[in-house]
């Protein structure tokens, strides 16, 4: 039953009013229908209302269908902030900066593909590399790494990793201005230099997948997508230098919240005001860790094409492999929307949520722009991901944004418990999917049953307009950390 | 008395530790961390490392160490096991710039005897709590994963 003190607005929304909890600006609105409703936690739903009540909040405090429990945010939240008057929280951004998803297209069909699964598995399980402990390709150095965190994915094309066309495809084109190198601490230059380029563990993977629905032909056309095809999904962020980042910073804001006498109901909330030192800091921490996220995935992306080439014994353009689109689901932007029939710059905070632009935005590459943003939905590794597009609503309703993955039912040592006696990669096998992962454990924890069901979670944003359905993707082979 | 306890969160992990005195309780708070890691598997002490970290308070202490030995791992593969702390503030310091000093002694990580680890992302604030009952200290703390 739905908690007393809220609101079902309509069969995809529920509000929390401002009456839920004292000190909240402005409401709270989450995305599940009845049945996603059964899975809210209530800690979440104090999340989002505990969001509601920062400083110069615009709107509502937004949660996406795949709304769980988080650190100060939730996962799956949507925060816009006015610049002159609101706050910047490393919370809302998450230890992970830039976790986001890329997809590949190939020209190669299922049937292509399928013989030769086990060996392309085992080869991009060796050339890319994964799990604890892992060890990048590449080496870098102190001015490596800062040409990094300044040129995001460019650096990796500058380094023969990839094509200049990519950045296009890529949101931001891979890069947000503003990074500033001189605001890393040494400690994150430490835990960054031997991780670029690698893909890290829980649930990060690398996909190998077929496209085996399309829910909209047009759109599946213009994006080089059609039935039976095979892609690849690279999920993954900036790995320890991001953790690192958002560590350094939580510290420096949380004395910057009580500094600027900022009432925060929960400690990892800690924010400062957009224009303060501290905020503009930390954006530029969070930018230069944003362009390493961009920077590792165009790595992985460009050993996953070679992977493929030695595999077929073809290149790259014979195979037709290249960018759909990159999408970053952790991250903090000055976007300018409309509140209020006014044009407004905020500040925005995407947890555990895409940006979902709608067609005719500016940011978008040319091919796409008559289309509307592609959205890339990872699933647990024996379901399915989603290709979604952007649309007009969402840019009314959430500061054009929506869900990004199925978010956890199962604790990992609930899933642990349950997979005991299992082989779960045999059981993935007997459906057609090769695991390769450093441990057995990972494949327990990320099964199936320890995730929601993605197709409710897309079918709720999809019916509720904030982006649409365009193709399901089956997994075929996946590497876990 | 128990050293520690693995809390079971959807999506992140957590220790509960214990400990007679605090700075007990730290090198078991720690203790929890490696378990997370490492599992059981046993850790030789084949090299050590000296480590200093600073707080604002006791909690941020507590998580300054974990965040510390969190570095250390991710960084260097440096997993811990022998723990003698130098250093550590007296009880009702003055809760500006607290600071521990520790030796931590132990190995590089080798997934072939350790197992394929478990990637802590960082200790958090996140319903933090350092109690004391009775004569008895418990922390807890969650863990990003």
């Amino acid at each position: 039953m739905l908690h007393e003190k809220l609101r079902r607005i309509d069969e995809t929304r529920i509000e929390v009013p401002v009456t839920y909890k004292k000190g909240m600006r402005v409401p709270g609105l989450i995305y599940v229908d009845s049945r996603l409703e059964q899975d809210l936690e209530i800690q979440a739903i104090d999340q989002v209302a505990n969001v509601a009540a920062l400083p110069g909040i615009v709107g509502a405090s937004l949660a996406m269908p795949d709304i769980h429990t988080g650190y100060g945010f939730t996962i799956g939240g949507v925060a816009a902030f006015g610049l002159k008057d609101g706050v910047v929280s490393p919370g809302g951004v998450g230890y992970d900066i830039n976790c986001g998803v890329r997809l590949l297209r190939t020209n190669l069909g299922k049937q292509d593909v399928t013989p030769k699964l086990r060996d392309l598995v085992a080869l991009l399980y060796t050339d890319v590399p994964s799990g604890v402990g892992s060890k990048g390709r590449i080496r870098l150095n102190q001015d490596d790494e800062r040409q990094i965190l300044i040129k995001g994915a460019a650096w990796a094309v500058e380094h023969g990793l990839g094509e200049a066309s990519d950045l296009q495809y890529t949101e931001s084109g891979g890069c947000l201005d503003g990074a500033d190198p001189s605001l890393i601490s040494p400690k994150a230059y430490e835990r960054g230099r031997a991780q670029q380029g690698t893909l890290g563990s829980g649930n990060h993977f690398l996909e190998i997948q077929y496209v085996d629905e399309i829910y909209d032909q047009k759109a599946a056309d213009a994006l080089g997508l059609f039935e039976g095809q095979v892609t690849v999904m690279i999920h993954t962020g900036s790995r320890g230098f991001g953790h690192q980042v958002c560590t350094d910073f939580l510290e420096v804001m949380e004395r910057a919240a009580a500094k600027y006498h900022i009432d925060l109901l929960d400690r990892e909330l800690a924010s400062a005001p957009f224009n303060s030192p501290e905020a503009q800091d930390y954006l530029g921490a969070m930018r230069a860790a944003a362009n390493y996220a961009w920077a590792n995935r165009q790595c992985i992306m460009s050993w996953t094409k070679e992977a493929f080439m030695k595999v077929f014994g073809a290149g790259p353009s014979s195979l037709g492999m290249s960018l759909v689109y990159d999408v970053a689901h952790n991250i903090a932007k000055v976007e300018e929307h409309l509140v209020d029939g006014k044009k407004m710059r905020l500040i925005v905070h995407r947890k555990g949520a895409t940006r979902a632009f709608p067609p005719g935005h500016i940011e978008l590459p040319p091919a796409y722009r008559h289309l509307g943003q592609p959205v890339l939905i990872p699933g647990d590794m024996g379901r399915a991901s989603y290709v979604l597009l952007g649309t007009e609503k969402a840019m009314q309703e959430t500061f054009g944004s929506t869900c990004h993955g199925a978010g956890r039912v199962m604790s990992r040592h609930q899933a642990i418990r349950k997979a005991k006696g299992r082989a779960i990669w045999r059981e993935l096998e007997d459906r057609g999917i090769i695991v390769r992962s450093a441990g057995r454990e990972t494949l327990a924890e990320e099964m199936s049953e320890a995730y929601k069901d993605i197709a409710s979670v897309v079918d709720i944003v999809h019916r509720a307009g904030i982006s649409t359905k365009v193709a399901r993707l089956r997994p075929m082979g996946v590497i876990k950390g | 008395m128990q050293p520690f306890e693995i809390l079971d969160i959807t999506g992140d992990a957590g220790i509960r530790a214990f400990g007679t005195d605090l700075e007990e309780l730290f090198v078991n708070a720690a203790a929890g961390l490696y378990h997370l890691i490492a599992g059981s598997s046993p850790v030789r002490e084949t090299r050590t490392v000296e480590l200093t970290v600073t707080g604002s308070s006791l909690e941020s202490l507590l998580v300054s160490w974990l965040n510390e030995l969190v570095f250390q791992f991710d960084t260097y593969g440096f997993l811990g096991k022998g723990i003698v702390i130098r250093e550590f503030p007296s009880l009702g310091a003055q809760e500006e710039g607290l600071r521990m000093r520790a030796e931590v002694r132990g190995e590089d990580f080798d997934q072939a005897r350790h197992g394929r680890g478990l990637l802590v992302k960082a200790a958090t604030y996140h319903r933090l709590k350092i109690e004391k009952t009775g004569g008895m200290y418990t922390a807890e703390i969650i863990l990003d994963i």
